[in-house]
């Protein structure tokens, strides 16, 4: 241990950044084969808990260290495993920045308990609104286009099922909203717990 | 659950492919997929699927290793063929109730699915024959130029290069861990939502603490080896541009020439 003590009240050299920024991207990239369904949703809407380490480096590096986490997990997961060709890792990268950049910036200007906890509420929140937005503006259409898929044709599948749903619109509200405010509600629980354990040590 | 996760997809080799210098290989597979989302017609799709073909055969991977990465996404590909066969207008080859197959739907569901599959054969083929460390060189040599606009593509690559040599460590540091709070009484794999999040507090906190150490002593080990960034760095490994590369880039631009007369 006595590493730690001899770097207290010196500033984290740029190389000690890099390492913990690589390492925390493989915790991520490891914790990403952890996946598991929701029971309600459908089972390509998957939770894992990549996320947490953007997080934590996030709040203990700045919210730019917590996107090159995301980014570089998801380049791993691109190199190593890869099934989609890259549009699944794009999404995972959209989302996860989205809520680190946001939950960053917030704990940045008020390090206490409040603040982390404004942090991940509207990092949550940010999160949804920015998948949302990307999904109906440019993801959705471009997955349709690739595959010359009709919308339409889907979205009545859909309200057949639920007749709430009646245009993309409607269909996203219904299916990618309650799932990244749920993602982000637990996400933001587990690292609230394990946060202050392993702080200490990062700084 | 670890066990069972295989990890990297390079075979090594000797073949042309595996010679290629990896920017032409990521540049190549770049104008490759473009290419397939432009073509549309039944016989671009057969030339296509045969210089695919001959790509596989040429760069002596076994065919077993590039259907393997099909297999995951075996459900969206009949989910598109279904999808397209029932969901189009025109000749009416077999109804049941409001779902019509059609003889159009049929054939526009076989070339997306076909689409879908040489997509994914393209990028296994380029992780297949190129390893993570070349590919991650590749990677910043290509990014170098935008480093005037401020990306980091040293930082970045180092960034790769040390995750790459931490991922089986950390894996291996992972199954040990679980191991061993699992025979204290921990359990992974069953319980709700908000159980499952909870029992994963006992794997996070040990892994993320041993996570820090690896990278607080490897920081202080390049430290002591004087690494000091990216600029005036050499490398055991340069890349070269050779004519085979050259050759690499002929080819995919006549592709692309015959795709667009077709």
């Amino acid at each position: 241990m006595s590493s730690y003590e001899l770097k207290v009240g010196k500033k984290a050299k740029p190389i000690q950044k890099v390492a913990k920024i690589a390492v925390l991207a493989v915790v991520g990239f490891v914790l990403q084969m952890f996946e598991f369904p929701i029971p309600i949703f459908p089972s390509f809407l998957q939770l894992d808990f990549s996320d947490l380490p953007a997080i934590i480096g996030s709040f203990a590096m700045g919210p730019v260290a917590g996107i090159i986490i995301q980014l570089v997990k998801n380049l791993l997961h691109l190199v190593f495993k890869s099934q989609t060709a890259g549009v699944g890792e794009l999404a995972n990268f959209i989302t996860g920045a989205s809520y680190v950049l946001f939950a960053g910036i917030v704990y940045q200007f008020n390090k206490t308990k409040k603040g982390a906890i404004i942090a991940m509420i509207g990092g949550s929140l940010f999160m949804t609104l920015v998948v949302s937005l990307c999904d109906y503006y440019f993801l959705f259409p471009m997955f349709a286009k690739a595959l010359n898929f009709p919308l339409d044709a889907i979205v009545g599948m859909a309200s057949a099922l639920n007749p709430y749903v009646v245009d993309m619109k409607t269909a996203i509200i219904y299916s990618v909203v309650p799932f990244n405010l749920l993602k982000g509600v637990i996400i933001s629980l587990i690292t609230f717990a394990v946060y202050k354990r392993v702080s200490s040590i990062l700084h | 659950m670890i066990k069972d996760i295989t990890i990297g997809q390079f075979i090594p080799g000797n073949s042309l492919i595996h010679r290629l210098d990896p920017r032409t290989k990521i540049i190549s597979s770049i104008i490759y997929i473009i290419i397939l989302f432009l073509a549309e017609s039944f016989w671009e799709y057969l030339f296509l699927g045969l210089f695919t073909l001959s790509m596989i055969i040429i760069s002596q991977v076994p065919l077993k290793f590039v259907l393997k990465g099909i297999k995951p996404l075996l459900l969206i590909i009949i989910f598109t063929l279904v999808l397209h066969a029932f969901l189009n207008t025109g000749t009416v080859i077999w109804e049941w109730g409001p779902f019509a197959l059609t003889y159009e739907g049929i054939r526009l569901g076989l070339i997306m699915a076909f689409r879908l599959i040489l997509l994914v054969v393209a990028t296994s083929l380029l992780t297949l024959t190129t390893s993570p460390i070349a590919l991650t060189d590749g990677i910043e040599r290509l990014l170098s130029p935008f480093r005037r606009f401020g990306v980091p593509a040293h930082e970045l690559a180092m960034m790769m290069t040390i995750a790459l040599r931490f991922i089986p460590t950390l894996l291996e540091e992972t199954e040990k861990i679980m191991k061993a709070q699992m025979a204290r009484g921990a359990d992974f794999e069953s319980g709700n939502l908000i159980q499952r999040g909870k029992n994963m507090i006992p794997l996070l906190v040990p892994l993320f603490i041993n996570a820090f150490r690896r990278a607080d002593e490897l920081a202080m080990a390049m430290e002591a080896r004087c690494y000091r960034g990216g600029d005036n760095r050499t490398r055991m490994k340069q890349l070269k541009i050779t004519s085979l590369d050259y050759f690499g880039y002929l080819t995919i631009a006549i592709v692309a020439a015959i795709v667009f007369i077709i």
